[in-house]
């Protein structure tokens, strides 16, 4: 073995240990599932340009390839080009006056940017900003499962949009929405395709709660003050959440079928939980047990499988057998994980087996029995980790620490979960 | 056993010798993820192939010199920078740094080949294969690989022309 072979070995060391196999198979199905609808669409496109073509004069120069955005100096961070930007790993929301601490680069106050998967970072200055100093208004920002379209509410269209960050499309939502309907907790679900969109908001004032077919144009009303976290592959039916007064599901069916959403059915969870996004099976939720704002006891970190309706814990395995019953309760223990002295929060599934949760430190007020002690956040950038948990196992694995003000402010590719 | 089965039967035993040889090539631990995900979604695309490790890792070094090829903005950053004075030969961590750095300055043809004749220890004929190109190549690319190396990394210069005088002669004794 030569020296240099010895080195070579010593610097493989450092590669991450990774564990891709769910996630490759799962992206296989997806392209599968897709292509013939890429075909037909290609099909159309190569029509379309073969008539454009012919009908330019001899001298005309066309430009088919999708214009490439500048490279940018790294690390430099600059307003979302129109087009040709890469898949987001993540978005983050900026104010540029923490109590301590450093400010992001680029920073503009109440403004997203989204940072693609190889570390480009943009702002969006198409999207509305959030009011300063953490006002009544939250102008939220969703990211699609595959990290290729992104949701915000645009303040030249008063209402919401659908990005393709690669091709630059834009699909405005078939409704205008007052800047006055934000509430202080906006959420906004993007399905996979960038077809569908929901959105609500806590407080529930008096304004609606709405989900938007962007493709036939249709807009139907939903339960207000409750988390979008699920919709079903066909659209028709969405999961909500709520965290307070108490932890309760609600399911709505029929969504398109007549003109008013339809089928609604709400239980209530067991204990205090907060809802992590609808799992791919469609029939299961995972839940984080909560931890009350008052006290820094009964921390636990155990994720319970809920069934949104029956609002019952059931087993893991449940959601893979499809039985049906969802009425048997099973509690996966996290490995890895630090869940004593941390906030935990569910986010998007990464394949059938793997969801994302967001841990960050929490503080109590007095530090010393935390029997009484009053939990603040961490005015400043705190360190948010991403770790893909095994809902198997429980065991996890941490992905990446990102900076954030709050749990709000910070968005991962997927469906939401409660908080 | 059906497709999924066996793609995870190959991961299982292959993923982090995959995952070292795309770390080695990047230098970057979410460019390394990012490679190996891509070429790994296009080999279960084409799934069951002859001969899975060496099929993923001929995918694996030409999608990197492709993605090199397009994407120069992406070069990676060196964690550590080796020492501005003279430095031994046998301190490894020194030594180590100095490689990396050096690794990095490469085009990607030369470090795919250094990495090929130097970590995986294939011979020049594989390696080759590999890269669908000649023998010839292989060998003036090795050159040239290892003439920058030592202009890049002056203090192990005399240890990669050892290198290289080691490795013709085995490649003629093979």
């Amino acid at each position: 073995m030569t020296w240099l072979r010895n080195v070579l070995h010593d610097i493989a060391d450092d590669a991450p240990r990774l564990d891709l196999t769910e996630r490759i198979i799962a992206r296989r199905e997806r392209r599968r599932l897709l292509a013939p609808a890429l075909m037909t669409a290609a099909v159309t496109v190569t029509a379309a340009v073969a008539v454009a073509v012919v009908t330019l004069t001899a001298t005309a120069v066309v430009r088919l390839a999708p214009q490439e955005p500048v490279a940018e100096r790294p690390g430099a961070v600059t307003d979302l080009p129109a087009r040709g930007v890469g898949p987001v790993s993540h978005a983050y929301l900026t104010y540029c006056r923490p109590d301590d601490g450093r400010v992001p680069a680029g920073c503009v106050e109440g403004g997203w940017q989204v940072v693609t998967r190889n570390g480009r970072t943009y702002r969006v200055a198409q999207a509305l900003r959030n009011d300063t100093g953490y006002g009544i208004r939250r102008s939220p920002l969703a990211i699609s499962g595959d990290g290729r379209k992104i949701a915000y509410y645009a303040t030249g269209a008063g209402t919401f949009v659908v990005r393709d960050l690669a091709s630059g499309a834009v699909e405005t939502a078939p409704a205008k929405v007052p800047k006055g309907w934000l509430g202080s907790i906006t959420h906004l679900l993007l399905s996979d395709d960038g077809r569908y969109l929901a959105f609500s908001k806590r407080p529930p004032l008096q304004d609606p709660a709405m989900v938007f077919d962007l493709r036939e144009r249709l807009v139907r009303p939903l339960p207000n003050g409750a988390t979008p976290i699920g919709l079903s592959p066909d659209g028709d039916t969405i999961t909500l959440a709520e965290y307070a007064p108490k932890s309760r599901l609600r399911t709505v069916g029929r969504l398109w079928s007549s003109s008013l959403a339809s089928d609604a059915k709400a239980v209530d969870l067991p204990g205090n939980h907060l809802a992590g996004p609808l799992s791919p099976d469609g029939r299961t939720v995972l839940a984080v047990s909560h931890l009350p704002d008052s006290t820094c006891r009964g921390v636990s970190g155990n994720v319970v499988p809920v069934d949104p309706r029956t609002g019952k814990t059931v087993q893991r395995e449940l959601a893979y057998v499809d039985t049906g019953t969802g009425e048997i309760v099973r509690r996966v223990p996290i490995g890895g994980l630090p869940v004593a002295d941390h906030r935990v929060y569910l986010r998007g599934w990464i394949g059938p087996r793997e969801i994302t949760a967001i841990t960050t430190p929490l503080t109590c007020g007095d530090g010393r029995d935390g029997r009484t002690a009053t939990m603040t956040r961490q005015p400043s950038y705190a360190p948010y980790t991403v770790h893909a948990v095994n809902v198997d196992t429980g065991s996890a694995r941490k992905l990446a620490t990102y900076r954030a003000q709050s749990p709000l402010h910070l968005v991962l590719p997927g469906f939401p979960g409660t908080l | 056993m059906d497709r999924n089965d066996s793609f995870r039967e190959f991961m299982a035993a292959h993923q982090q010798s995959l995952t070292r040889t795309a770390y080695l090539l990047t230098g970057d631990r979410h460019l390394a993820e990012d490679l190996l995900q891509s070429v790994l979604v296009k080999v279960l695309g084409r799934w069951p192939v002859t001969n899975p490790p060496a099929y993923a890792r001929k995918a694996l070094v030409n999608q990197y010199i492709s993605w090199r090829r397009r994407r120069v903005s992406t070069a990676e950053l060196p964690s550590a920078e080796p020492p501005e004075r003279s430095y031994s030969s046998e301190e490894p961590t020194i030594v180590r740094i100095a490689v990396q750095r050096a690794l990095s300055r490469l085009p990607p043809k030369q470090r795919a080949v250094i990495v090929l004749r130097y970590y995986e220890d294939l011979t020049e004929q594989e390696t080759a294969k590999v890269l669908n190109c000649s023998v010839g190549t292989v060998k003036s690319t090795a050159h040239h690989a290892l003439a920058r190396l030592r202009a890049l990394a002056p203090d192990l210069a005399p240890r990669f022309s050892e290198l290289e005088g080691r490795k013709t002669v085995e490649g003629a004794r093979r």
